[in-house]
């Protein structure tokens, strides 16, 4: 368990943000991980459920919004969600975590192992956050990149498209198990976008024939990965043509 | 503190907690005894509670977090005392409650599944279980259990639980299985097996209420007054010695009641395997040593209010290493050069301390020189060198032990261990006292596997207790069981085969290096068993077994399921494909040629066993009853065996990539350690005719319990439920060497049915005296009633009534123990369907059968259950399982997620065959079953991987990247 001193759960956004500005302070969503985390370097945390975050609905014409206080499960569950997406977010933890963890988490966590990341990085998700100076979305790759997010910054949605083809393939130890590598390809309105896992600290978007330097480990070495890259966007991409 | 407003169970709490108490703390603090820790990381499921009606993990949420929500535990479901409601009686009926550990969790996933979806798929069922993970039923019955529930809550009546019969094949039955749902196992009888009416019977858990309604029955599950916490502080380097530590600041701190440490405790030499006296040499630990010798070894150990104190006790203790060069792989650790593990004076007993050899193990049927004459004059001589690796045992239940001064100032240890006596008598020494003073009990565990047949916890407790007369409690976290617990022996294992140009053995010679880690523990009698079971499974002419056991700096190797067996029919059942692929042998024929029936000798045992039948009797023990054959045909034909020479299954056009495998193994195990492992039993007769047993033998969640009672029902012509289990508790309950060796339903079992006899001896005398008939032996009993050959009969009830309270009164009881000369092995066939993704390496097991002759089966449910839950544990070695360390000695995975344990949505579907003999030694003809079916999935997938892509892979587990290079070598 995380050392908590202290257990927040402002009612306002302003309120949030003030909390959050502060040093030592931590965003709490669903809790899978940042309870999960043995650190005993204390901390407060921010619960954001008094918030109403939750919720995917249509955002506009082709884009839907998940709320940052969604759960992994309530994606997995959404019937307007393309299937990739919902499909990653079911693999994204078992049945107990999906219904705790949420959609905010998931993005602010970043790992690079996360399907569910890749499946909306090719959905070309925006990340919605607010910040003392106001709201700002970034693009989930920007978002990614530039993580760990800073101080006096909450995601407050996540918003995707929903048209187009979209193919997943994985290779893993067993089938329900995290993928050592993952790929997965969208083509839509004449452009294809590809994402893949397991090659850098969080999934990125890459271009068929770009050249990954990922760091092994004992589930796969970087060779290895390297040319799971290769078989996997192959097979999505001939999936999706 | 935070205040918390919550409605727990229907009804509206305030409760005040830290800010950081986790809900499953809270929950237990409040007796919700039914949400148990598993890891702290949400990934175990035994703390899964409902939040507003959906399942999540109390371990990583706040308590505050819960605030304003309904919470709901199992303990909510409103049913009376004695009674179930329909999705407990569900869970209980199909057998799918083991240790019953996580059964408030599956009980309540179960809830909020049909309260969403009446009819759920298995899919559906198998989704909405994943995040419960489950070490012991292989989920095959829980799956089962939900779908019984989900026909309960509609009103239907599903099919009891019984098994399907199968004729035998190998006596010219040719009709087809009949359909039956997967947990349903398929029995097929022999014909020399006597009726019963008890034994037989899949009869649900003695123990199913206590745990399908979470009341407290663990460890865990009692709150004591005054009660102090536990911590380890351990080593974070592989190697180095302790030059010094300073403590003050540790006992500064208020709430810190003891820190124990090398400088302040005594020196007693032990090794901490649970095992028989004298305990193998050599006795190469110290409950606290000066030197460590694997990351997360014993360094300090503290006592304090909290368990946030005694971790930050930990913290502030300030320790000076010289740190030391480790080793962590076997073959280097023997090498020259390599840093010497047990450089101390006072180790008795090291056979070569300065090659890192605790022991050599030595066992052959012919001299060397012979031997080696067969390799140079045969015709074909193959040899192999394999790898397989560090499995941890992962109990959900973590080591635990609480110990307290009972009011006559004994020291009384509640503990999770399989070996409550060894446990007793190993720690007495450690603390200084005499055996009288200490009592053990044994109440439900969580799962061992094991890892529990060890003296693991209870030195530390003791010495706490001693030092501070408080109650004090210790359970390791969950990556203090990966790392500081102990670990299945990795090993190096070269088979070298001489062999006829049709396929049949002439000389096996079998050498192992074992990686022990840096205490010997099981290292003598594990390394010896893989020798026995190297080299009992075929018939061959000369055979020559040397293992040298290894000291390393990597984690403490142990006792784990198969102990010794799966390591050795890796190698030996890949060795056997490789040699039937080279002969152009169909690998089952050649197999058939060697393998061992009835009447063989098992000649390699008296030169390996801990106290072989030969040494003692000066014979060759050999098999008493075996159907191999009969299994290996239940098997083929259930795999579709013949699919192996269909070029458009093996692959598929559609998919160009797939590549598709059939792969066998043959396995076997032992029964028992011969003429070492006793068990004594105690059954006395109450007022209402039911009876008490009490028993030593040590019930760890397989249902041991229960085949006891089952086997005294029996006897005494009443049924299961009318015999109450008590066990263990070296008090109150006779000796038993505990829950290893699968000696439980053969020794314990037998020592059960002695006493029932005894005791049936004294009914029936009564009953004839009540009955007025002249010769007792004419009586019978059945159906709670003792039978005149009349017709006429007596309750048990009276008889019992008449014996306690009318005439001559006696207490009808008798106690009785066993011990067997024999150890009859039961064999099984292994077969496993997988697919190879080629370009990837990725291998998918799409399907397991196993067909196994574990004598006369007690009870089909438990039975069947404890095959499934050993062959998912057998899928984890072979394809996930392996404690990683880095260069430092760290563990990189000590931990659920990437360690990974196969879950409910990633299991393949499994079917097990129950092959009946009538094995005359056994109770009621029964052998183990325990133990054989983690040793055939390894090397099965192996060998279809071989089938499927002509490829081999020798090492252990069977990941994609080693497929992969295989494949592209």
């Amino acid at each position: 368990m995380v050392t908590v001193t202290t257990y927040w759960r402002p009612t306002t956004m302003a309120d949030a943000l003030e909390l959050v500005g502060r040093a030592d302070t931590r965003v709490l969503a669903g809790g899978t991980r940042l309870n999960a985390d043995a650190s005993t370097d204390p901390v407060e945390v921010v619960d954001l459920q008094a918030l109403d975050l939750g919720g995917i609905g249509p955002e506009s014409e082709g884009v839907l919004r998940a709320g940052a206080m969604a759960t992994l499960q309530d994606l997995a569950d959404g019937e307007e969600v393309p299937a990739v997406v919902r499909e990653a977010a079911r693999r994204e933890r078992p049945s107990t975590l999906r219904a705790q963890g949420t959609v905010g988490g998931c993005v602010a966590d970043g790992s690079g192992e996360s399907e569910l990341l890749a499946a909306l990085l090719v959905h070309e998700a925006q990340v919605h956050l607010d910040t003392d100076g106001g709201a700002e979305t970034a693009p989930l790759e920007t978002f990614l990149a530039d993580l760990p997010l800073g101080a006096g910054r909450i995601v407050t949605a996540v918003s995707f498209r929903t048209s187009g083809t979209a193919a997943a393939a994985r290779t893993a130890r067993t089938p329900a198990d995290r993928a050592i590598v993952a790929a997965v390809a969208r083509a839509a309105d004449g452009v294809r976008r590809i994402a893949v896992t397991g090659v850098a600290s969080t999934p990125v978007l890459v271009q068929p024939g770009d050249q990954v330097q990922p760091v092994g480990d004992f589930r796969g070495s970087s060779e290895y990965r390297r040319a799971l890259v290769d078989v996997l966007v192959a097979r999505v991409q001939e999936e999706i043509s | 503190m935070t205040d918390v407003e919550l409605v727990l169970n229907g009804v509206p709490q305030r409760v005040s907690c830290e800010p950081g108490e986790s809900l499953l703390t809270l929950l237990r603090r409040l007796g919700c005894f039914s949400v148990r820790y598993g890891s702290g990381t949400g990934e175990t499921g035994a703390a899964a509670v409902l939040l507003d009606g959906r399942l999540v993990s109390a371990d990583v949420l706040l308590a505050a977090q819960a605030g304003g929500h309904e919470v709901t535990t199992v303990e909510s479901l409103d049913v009376a005392t004695g009674e179930l409601h329909p999705v407990q009686t569900a869970f209980v009926e199909s057998g799918a409650l083991q240790s019953g550990y996580s059964a408030g969790a599956m009980v309540l996933a179960t809830l909020a599944l049909l309260e969403r979806d009446p009819d759920p798929s298995e899919w559906t069922i198998r989704d909405a279980l994943s995040g419960i993970l489950d070490r012991e039923t292989g989920y095959v019955k829980v799956v089962d259990a939900v779908q019984r529930a989900a026909a309960l809550l509609r009103g239907e009546k599903p099919e009891p639980m019984a098994p399907v019969l199968v004729g035998r094949l190998t006596e010219g039955a040719a009709e087809p299985v009949p359909d039956a749902p997967a947990a349903v196992p398929r029995l097929v009888p022999a014909a020399d097996v006597p009726a019963t009416s008890v034994v037989g019977r899949g009869v649900p858990k003695v123990d199913a209420l206590k745990l399908v309604k979470g009341n407290p029955a663990f460890v865990d599950d009692v709150e004591l007054r005054g009660m102090l916490h536990a911590k380890v502080l351990r080593s974070p380097h592989a190697h180095a010695r302790i030059v010094a530590i300073d403590d003050t600041e540790a006992r500064a701190l208020p709430g810190v009641h003891a820190v124990l440490h090398t400088f302040n405790t005594p020196r007693v030499k032990y090794a901490s395997g649970g095992q028989s006296w004298p305990n193998p040499r050599p006795w190469d630990q110290v409950s606290f040593d000066d030197k460590v010798r694997h990351v997360g070894d014993r360094v300090a150990a503290v006592a304090a209010e909290s368990v946030a104190i005694a971790e930050e006790a930990c913290r502030r203790i300030k320790v000076t290493y010289d740190v030391l060069p480790a080793v962590f792989d076997e073959v280097e650790a023997i090498s020259s050069g390599a840093p010497v593990i047990h450089d101390e004076s006072d180790t008795e007993g090291i056979h070569d301390a300065a090659r890192n050899i605790p022991r050599r193990v030595n066992g052959q049927t012919v001299t060397d020189d012979e031997i080696e004459a067969v390799f140079a004059r045969a015709e074909h001589v193959f040899e192999r060198t394999f790898h397989v690796q560090q499995q941890q045992q992962t109990p959900i239940e973590p080591h635990i032990a609480i110990g307290w001064l009972d009011e006559d100032e004994r020291l009384v240890l509640r503990s999770s261990t399989q070996v409550p006596f060894h446990a007793r008598r190993m720690v007495a020494p450690l603390l200084g006292l005499p055996v009288k003073q200490i009592r053990v009990i044994k109440p439900r565990l969580g799962g061992g596997f094991g890892g529990k047949q060890e003296m693991l916890l209870e030195d530390v407790v003791g010495h706490l207790v001693l030092a501070t007369r408080r109650p004090v409690r210790l359970e390791l976290t969950r990556e203090e069981e990966f790392v500081s617990s102990r670990i299945r022996h990795a090993q190096t294992i070269t088979f070298r085969s001489a062999v006829d140009g049709e396929g049949r053995l002439l000389a096996q010679d079998h050498h192992v290096v074992g990686n022990t880690g840096p205490y010997a523990t099981h290292g003598f009698t594990v390394q010896s068993v893989s020798g026995q079971r190297g080299l009992s499974q075929y018939n061959c002419p000369a055979k020559r077994y040397t293992a040298d056991v290894a000291y390393t700096n990597r984690p403490v190797a142990g006792a784990f399921r198969g102990y010794g067996a799966p390591q050795a029919l890796f190698a030996l059942e890949s060795h056997m494909d490789d040699i039937a692929l080279s002969l152009g042998l169909d690998p089952v024929e050649m197999r058939r040629r060697n393998w061992v029936r009835t009447g063989d000798p098992l000649d390699i045992l008296p030169a390996l066993g801990e106290r072989g039948a030969a040494e003692i009797q000066g014979e060759i023990p050999r098999v008493t009853s075996c159907a191999t054959d009969e299994c290996v045909a239940q098997a083929l034909r259930a795999i579709g065996w013949e699919r192996r020479g269909d070029p458009t299954w093996k692959q598929p056009p559609d998919r160009p990539s797939i590549r598709r495998g059939l792969g066998f193994a043959l396995c076997m195990q032992a029964t028992a350690i011969p003429n070492l492992d006793m068990g004594g039993a105690s059954i006395k007769m109450n007022d209402d005719g039911s009876f008490n047993l009490l028993v030593g033998a040590t019930d760890l969640g397989t249902g041991a319990d229960t085949v006891l009672a089952q086997i005294a029902a029996e006897v005494l012509g009443v049924e299961a439920d009318d015999i109450i289990v008590y066990a263990a508790d070296t008090d109150m309950t006779p000796f038993d060497v505990g829950a290893y060796a699968d000696s439980t339903t053969y020794i314990s079992g037998m020592a059960v049915k002695k006493a029932a006899d005894g005791v049936r001896e004294r009914i029936v005398l009564r009953a004839a005296r009540l009955l007025d008939v002249e010769d007792a032996g004419d009586i019978d009993l059945r159906d709670h009633r003792a039978w005149a050959p009349d017709g006429r009969s007596v309750s048990l009830e009276d008889v019992a009534l008449h014996a306690l309270h009318l005439e001559d009164q006696e207490q009808i009881m008798a106690t009785a123990s066993h011990v067997s000369g024999e150890s009859p092995p039961p064999f099984a066939a292994q077969v496993a369907e997988i697919e190879v993704d080629v370009d990837t390496g990725q291998v998918t097991v799409t399907r397991l059968v196993m067909a196994v002759d574990c004598g006369v089966v007690i009870n089909p449910t438990t039975a069947s259950g404890q095959v499934e839950g050993a062959m998912v544990q057998a899928l984890g070695y072979a394809l996930t399982e392996d404690l990683v360390l880095d260069e430092a000695g760290r563990a990189v995975n000590a931990g659920f997620g990437p360690y990974w344990i196969f879950r409910a949505d990633d299991t393949p579907p499994m079917e097990v065959y129950l092959v009946q003999t009538m094995e005359p030694s056994g109770p009621f003809g029964a052998k183990s079953v325990g133990e054989i079916a983690i040793d055939g999935v390894a090397p099965a997938v192996r060998n279809a991987i071989l089938d499927a892509t002509g490829v081999t892979v020798d090492e252990l587990p069977l990941t994609p990247e080693r497929v992969w290079r295989a494949l592209h070598a």
